[in-house]
């Protein structure tokens, strides 16, 4: 199939290098210390953070640190057929850890200890890079709850496709089947914190994909980072003095 | 903030919304208060020369100085820390508190105050009812029940940190205690300011106010304290007679009944507290009288309070409010 | 990089689901004018020149793609709707005019006009998706008017009458593809324009110029549904339909679902079916299946079987022979074979065909239209319906035809001339007949392809021979081997005695892969073009010129870059050791077979060029004795020899390719490269190393070759490839020719060795039969075959010189990329058959020749001779009048006197001749010549 025509445009009329339209909201979820909304094209997620609060199984309680846990699901009208979506299948498992691995990595678990921070990340709309998309929910919804971070982890996907290196994957060209990786990334530390990938890439190609996907990661970073600030401010200045 | 998604606006109401919050920025952007905010891994600028002391939200990064939460840098002398806005309560000693007893435990009660754990106040760094100060006997710890159960709101103060990192609260004192006969609102910490006076008796009203520095604000019913003085000065002396018949006296007239005046009077109180928490405002006494004495005098029903109308109005009182005195200033 | 372009949704409708997709419009999509002063001129490919752009409909372009594929018409602006609507219509059109769009020679533009902003339609409602398209491209034509102002005339040409009377309505000029050709006043472009089925009125005035056939002749088509219900209910088979290449009113449908072939007798029962069409059979009652023998006499039209090569594997043998053997074997038994008929096509294979005109009178009133029947030079397709005005200019030429349509009225299909290839009978013209027919790119290499060439002269650089992968043979006696006139050497040997008395013997492959990389255009084109070509009087290369005659070829006495596989064997011809390398070498002689030989023969010279092939032959003798006692079967096939007048081209001699010990020994060290080079990429690359083999032939496919043998008192023993070598050197008749003519006809049992990817099969099915090699591989002739290249690259990877490139991850495309060199390897052999074919003709053209032949084959109505001296085999009709008897199952043909009878693999001497039963169509005919006297004997 051919997802990059000859004229440079991918199906949704994107060119190889541009990402789909973004949209984040902070405070979505009124009843959680931190929440928010992340959207990527047609990609929705939300996210919330509750804690760090008193660990609820005592036996999982370290000392020295705070628990972070994080559970991921689908909702069930998130794709085309309305499907229910079984709790801790193989596939929300597995994204569950990879978000918490990430999550924790950047979190300063240390000036919390004896307590335990969830995440809960929901996909409402799935149209590819929801893995991504849960990522980046869920870094807003952490710098909202005010847990200590050493940086904004934020995450892009890019594959490659027809021989082109392309970002920020949709669904369809997601379901090719082509090399699809995903990154985490710390635009600040300049690390990166996630790295997934299926099938195989060459080396070089893989190095150019990994970096257009970086580059993702750091426009990603850019607008979360403008969100926040603007959150911070308003909040500051609604407050009064 | 969250109140915006949540309250349908009309049209007039949400520009007339927009305009208020924007003259709120322009005075607030005036004062320059926005050049401080960071968000996370932002740099903070410090002279190094100087020496710089490494606050809260701050962790150093290749030598330099970034914030690891999103809020306000501050500075105090050579103490860098940054304020965090949105986070959970963060315990120092001496902060008077509100919370909520979870847990009885062996001669302590878990109290939940918002608080990465939950705070413990012990048996022994509390008054006995019958005020005396003697050692807590088996028996006491058997009646721990008779002085707070589970789910009780109790106000205290915040003792300290033990060594195994636990928080520890006391209640020496008659002002602390349970509380009843009124509402327990939970707000963000960031809008309760410290203050020297968190206890508020508001005459006017007849009703009590406690300003919990962890965002938990308790109005109810006004109860007249007992001799604040004598208090101390059992505390000080210890001595095991006690002048059991007057708590049990209070006791009996705490039972009584609350008058609907009153009652209507704390739903108000709580409603402004909840417009102005939704709004994002500094919660103080005088912000809570204010809007209090707002809604009366607009004739607004306690249960329109948290309607889009009020919610309007209240942001355009507080943006008039805010110009007037800044320019006071 | 953040767009921030507004978009829309877009709702796709599709079973019970709603998929929505995003799409966004943008402002960055330029309209591809070089006068234009608001867009992006960079892009621009539409010309300077004020003449009229064309927007083009969906339509246009499926029904009238060879007329824009004809250089007349440019400047086409091709909106992104109808490239998407002719994507989901027709792919190989698509193709074709995407291959349009990106040629750099042709005025073509793309318009992403679904993209943009401005031309953008939304879906409205009530309106069907072809109304919208529609639309779309009025929007996208109007936009285009305003867009270039005055500047120059935007023509929409449409058929479709209610587009063009909106787009008039809406102030945008439109025009039928018909009346803008007309204006462009050359006539001949008409003749490339498909009438639409619009005006079917025409079409019945000339069915009723032949009232008779004015009837239904072929059952419609069944509808998709019905078929596809009836596939799932197994009451229909879906196959691919082959016809017969020698019987074209008999094909046959590989089913799975039946696990067997169908056949399907007659053009009725094709219904319509082309060669190659993916089609819906049913079968038909078991009465009904007939036995093919008396099929192939009986048909009407059926033509004489031509004159050719004999085939060379069974891959091209005609099906249906061994057949007719097996089922006459089985005595009165009723055909077992299943029968059916046609009942719907699913996926059509039409493209365009060469042939001719049928001969026929002009037509009074002559310069009008005219109907004609075109013949293709296939005879697997039927006669093609055209409409031409200019029929006295095509009678006597090569034409390319296209087929459009074929109705259940007409018994033929109708098509439109697409362009002239040359006079019939011409050399070049029936050689281009041959490249197209076997589907040979033959075009001059593009210039993004030359550019890709390193500057000549080239000499090694002293970075090469600095490069540290790279070693230094340059000391080394190196020589090559070749026919005489070689110009593309891509071998060298060399072989020194070692101290130890044993020897260094190494084989030099020219190092292509320095020069050809990897996703470069010169890789892709020699991808696609897949081997080199040779026919009689021309080669058709894969790679250009400079690389394959100078820069990769190893001549003598100049230093070229070589990959180098080197052994150290024992006088006994054991390999002790090998090793691969990259290399620099300098050849001291580049000799030839002859001369090599006539080295070898003279005693008198010692040379040390001599010496080392004296070695060498030494060597390659026991190799070769090695090889035949592992089982490897010595094949023969009857290669012919041209001798070409220099001036005209023109065959002067015929002769058998005449085989000596300089080119097994050769071909010997060949053979062990690539077995070697196959052995280190297999262990390296299990999965992706590209191979070669030789399926092994079943009992049935040696049926026919030990049923002739059997015939003249011969038994085979076939059970492996052993006892077949072993039995076919028994094979000793009365003449030195026999045992050739047993190892010919064995040949052509054997299907043919193809590539394959390792990943694909298990090791067992790695098997080379014909070498009996576990493991085989082509490494030693880069320069002609893409094959090779690819061998190379993966040897440098395994050597760890290069990294491996791409596509050796992508599975799928490898399998792509064996199949087309197949593909290609096939088409390149035929090529060059018919090549040799049609110079044989020419040959004979003036040389009427009594000659010798041998009996191959006993048919009812003949036998089937073959000439050894010139390599051809052809019928030679006998008919029942001349009092002759067939014994098809005795394989014996007898005259009712008895007083002559032939039998399979005698001598007879026939008469050669070209006639003409009709014009234009020569044929080399065969005539038995009585010989009392030989029979006799």
């Amino acid at each position: 199939m051919e997802f990059v025509n000859p004229e440079g445009l991918r199906l949704d009329g994107r060119r190889a290098t541009e990402m789909r339209q973004f949209r984040a909201e902070i405070g979505v979820v009124s009843r959680a210390d931190g929440s928010a909304v992340f959207e990527m094209g047609n990609t929705k997620v939300i996210a919330a953070v509750y804690g760090p609060r008193e660990v609820q199984n005592k036996s999982q309680q370290i000392n020295d640190k705070a628990v972070v846990r994080c559970e991921y699901s689908m909702a069930n009208f998130s794709t085309g057929d309305r499907m229910r979506k079984p709790k801790g299948d193989r596939r929300s498992t597995e994204i569950s850890l990879v978000i918490r691995q990430t999550m924790e990595a950047c979190i300063l678990t240390n000036l919390m200890p004896r307590s335990q921070i969830d995440i809960f990340v929901q996909v409402l709309q799935a149209d590819g890079g929801t893995r991504s998309a849960c990522i980046n929910a869920a870094t807003l919804a952490l710098a909202d709850a005010g847990i200590p971070m050493r940086d904004l982890v934020t995450s892009c996907s890019a594959g490659y496709l027809n021989s082109t290196a392309l970002l920020d994957l949709n669904y369809v060209e997601d379901s090719a089947g082509g090399p699809d990786v995903t990154v985490g990334f710390l635009p600040k530390l300049d690390k990166v914190t996630l790295l997934q990938m299926d099938a195989k890439l060459p080396q070089d190609t893989f190095k150019n994909v990994m970096e257009l996907a970086i580059e993702g990661c750091k426009a990603v970073a850019n607008y979360i980072r403008d969100i926040l600030m603007e959150n911070t401010k308003r909040l500051e200045c609604r407050r009064g003095v | 903030m969250r109140g915006e998604v949540e309250i349908p606006l009309n049209k007039t109401q949400k520009l007339r919304l927009e305009r208020a919050l924007e003259k709120l920025e322009s005075i607030s952007s005036k004062a320059n208060l926005s050049d401080a905010s960071v968000t996370v891994a932002d740099e903070i600028s410090v002279n190094y020369e100087d020496g710089v002391l490494q606050g809260h939200g701050t962790s150093e990064m290749n030598g330099r100085l970034v914030a690891t939460v999103c809020g306000v840098v501050e500075r105090v002398n050579r103490l860098v820390y940054v304020r965090a806005l949105r986070s959970r309560y963060k315990p120092e000693t001496g902060d008077i508190i509100v919370g909520r007893v979870i847990e009885v435990a062996p001669k302590r009660w878990k109290v939940e105050i918002n608080f990465s754990q939950d705070a413990v106040l012990m048996l022994s760094s509390m008054n006995l009812p019958d005020g005396i100060q003697r050692r807590r006997t088996a028996v006491d710890e058997l009646n721990m029940r008779s002085i707070f159960e589970e789910n009780d709101v109790v106000c205290a103060e915040v003792r300290g940190f033990q060594h195994d990192g636990s928080l520890h609260l006391q209640a020496r004192s008659q002002k602390y205690g349970k509380l009843d006969k009124g509402q327990l609102l939970k707000i963000p910490p960031y809008l309760v300011k410290k203050r020297k006076q968190h206890f508020h008796h508001l005459n006017d009203y007849g009703v009590d106010l406690i300003l919990g520095c962890n965002g938990f604000i308790w109005i109810g019913e006004h109860v007249a304290a007992v001799d604040d003085m004598v208090v101390d000065q059992i505390i000080k002396s210890e001595q095991p007679d006690s002048k059991a018949g007057d708590s049990v006296n209070s006791d009996e007239q705490e039972q009584s009944y609350t008058s609907l005046d009153i009652r209507q009077n704390i739903c108000r109180m709580a409603n402004a507290v909840r417009v102005l928490s939704s709004l994002g405002f500094m919660v103080t006494m005088e912000a809570i009288v204010e809007i209090v004495k707002l809604s009366n005098s607009k004739k607004f029903d306690i249960h329109d309070m948290l309607g889009a109308e009020f919610y309007v109005v209240v942001a355009e009182e507080e943006a008039t409010r805010r110009s007037s005195s800044s320019k006071k200033r | 990089m953040l767009q921030s372009r507004s978009f829309v949704k877009k709702t796709k409708q599709g079973g019970v689901r709603k998929i929505v997709r995003e799409h966004y419009l943008r402002d960055d999509i330029y309209c591809g004018a070089p006068f234009c002063k608001v867009c992006d001129v960079s892009g621009a490919k539409l010309s300077d020149a004020p003449s009229p752009l064309l927007v083009v409909d969906t339509n246009v372009v499926l029904n009238q793609i060879d007329l824009l594929e004809n250089p007349a018409i440019d400047d086409v602006v091709v909106l992104s709707v109808v490239l998407q609507e002719v994507n989901n219509k027709n792919i190989s059109i698509y193709n074709r005019l995407r291959s349009l769009c990106s040629n750099a020679s042709r005025k073509f533009f793309v318009f992403s006009n679904e993209h943009h902003r401005d031309t953008y339609v939304k879906d409205m409602a009530g309106e069907t998706p072809n109304d919208r398209n529609d639309r779309a491209i009025r929007v996208a034509t109007r936009w285009y008017q305003d867009h270039l102002g005055g500047a120059v005339h935007v023509l929409l040409l449409t058929n479709d009458r209610e587009n063009k009377r909106k787009a008039i309505e809406e102030g945008i000029s439109a025009e039928t593809v018909e009346s803008y050709v007309k204006s462009l006043g050359q006539p001949e472009l008409l003749d490339l324009i498909v009438q639409p089925p619009s005006e079917d009125v025409k079409m019945e005035d000339v069915e009723d110029l032949r009232p008779s056939k004015r009837k239904v002749i072929y059952t419609e088509h069944k509808p998709m549904s019905e078929i596809t219900s009836g596939l799932l209910r197994g009451i229909f088979h879906q196959g691919k339909l082959r016809v017969n290449r020698y019987n074209p009113f008999e094909a046959y449908v590989g089913s799975e679902s039946i696990g067997d072939e169908i056949i399907i007798y007659g053009r009725t029962n094709m219904n319509r079916a082309f060669d190659g069409d993916v089609v819906a059979v049913e079968l038909l009652p078991q009465d009904q299946w007939q036995g093919e023998t008396s099929i192939a006499i009986t048909n009407e039209e059926d033509e004489e079987e031509d004159v050719h090569l004999p085939p060379s594997s069974a891959d091209d043998a005609p099906r249906a022979t061994n057949l007719v053997q097996g089922s006459t074997g089985a005595a009165n038994s009723p055909p077992s074979r299943p029968s059916g008929r046609v009942v719907g096509i699913i996926k059509r294979n039409w493209h365009s065909y060469c042939g001719s005109v049928e001969p026929m009178p002009m037509p009074a009133g002559s310069g009008g239209v005219v109907h004609a029947l075109f013949v293709s030079k296939d005879r697997r397709i039927p006669k093609i319906r055209i409409q031409t005005r200019q029929l006295d200019n095509l009678l006597d030429k090569r034409i390319v035809v296209a087929v459009d349509k074929w109705d259940v009225l007409s018994r033929y299909p109708s098509g439109h001339y697409v362009r002239t290839i040359g006079v019939i009978g011409d050399r070049d013209t029936e050689t281009e007949v041959v490249l197209l027919e076997n589907d040979v790119e033959f075009k001059p290499f593009s210039s993004q392809v030359l550019a890709c060439l390193p500057p000549l002269p080239w000499s090694v650089s002293s970075e090469d021979l600095a490069n540290p992968i790279r070693q230094d043979l340059r000391h080394l006696q190196v020589f090559s081997v070749d026919p005489p006139g070689c110009k593309d050497i891509d071998d060298a040997l060399h072989c020194t005695a070692l101290p130890s008395g044993n020897f260094e013997v190494g084989v030099h492959i020219a190092d292509v892969t320095n020069f050809v990389h990897p996703g470069t255009p010169l890789d892709d084109e020699a991808s696609k073009r897949g081997t080199s070509v040779y026919l009689v009087e021309r080669r058709i290369d894969m790679l250009p010129k400079p690389l394959t005659e100078d820069i990769c070829s190893l001549r003598a006495d100049v230093e070229r870059l070589a990959f180098s596989v080197i052994w150290e064997m024992t006088s006994e011809a054991d390999i002790i050791s090998t090793r691969f390398t990259k290399s620099v070498i300098k050849s001291s002689a580049a000799l030839s077979y002859v001369e090599a030989q006539a080295r070898m023969d003279d005693s008198r010279l010692v040379d040390p060029v001599t010496t080392d092939l004296r070695n060498m032959n030494a060597l390659a003798k026991i190799m070769r004795q090695k090889r035949i006692d592992r089982g490897a079967l010595t094949l023969a096939s009857a290669e012919v020899k041209f001798q070409i007048d220099t001036e005209t081209h023109d065959p002067l001699d015929i002769g058998m390719y005449q085989i000596r010990e300089a080119n097994q020994m050769v071909e010997e060290f060949m053979l062990a490269a690539n077995i070697s080079v196959a052995q280190k990429i297999l262990d390296h690359f299990p999965q992706c190393a590209l191979l070669r083999r030789h399926p092994t032939p079943t009992k049935e496919m040696l049926e026919p070759l030990i049923r002739t043998a059997s015939a003249v008192g011969l038994q085979l023993d076939v059970s492996s490839s052993k006892a077949l070598a072993d039995s076919l050197d028994r094979a000793v008749g009365s003449d030195p020719y026999f045992n050739k003519l047993i190892r010919i006809l064995a040949t052509r049992c054997m299907s043919q060795a193809v590539y394959f990817c390792s990943g694909e099969l298990s090791a067992p099915e790695y098997y080379h039969y014909g070498l009996a090699a576990p493991l085989y591989t082509h490494f030693t002739s880069p320069i002609r075959r893409y094959a090779d290249v690819f061998v190379h690259r993966l040897l440098a990877a395994s050597l760890g010189i290069n990294r491996l490139p791409d596509v050796f991850q992508d599975k799928a495309q490898l399998t792509n990329i064996s199949d087309n060199l197949n593909y290609r390897h096939r088409n390149a052999q035929m090529a060059s058959r018919a090549s040799v074919e049609l110079h044989t003709l020419i040959y004979f053209r003036n040389r009427p020749t009594d000659t010798e032949a041998r009996i191959v084959k006993i048919r009812s109505n003949g036998f089937i001779v073959f000439v050894p001296k010139y390599g051809i085999e052809g019928p030679v009709c006998l008919s029942k009048e001349g009092g002759w008897l067939v014994d098809e199952q005795q394989q014996r043909i007898k005259k009712s006197d008895n007083s002559i009878y032939y039998g399979v693999l005698q001598t007879v001497q026939i008469h050669m001749e070209v006639v003409e039963p009709q014009p234009n169509r020569p044929k080399l005919q065969l005539t038995l010549i009585e010989d009392t006297y030989m029979t006799k004997k």
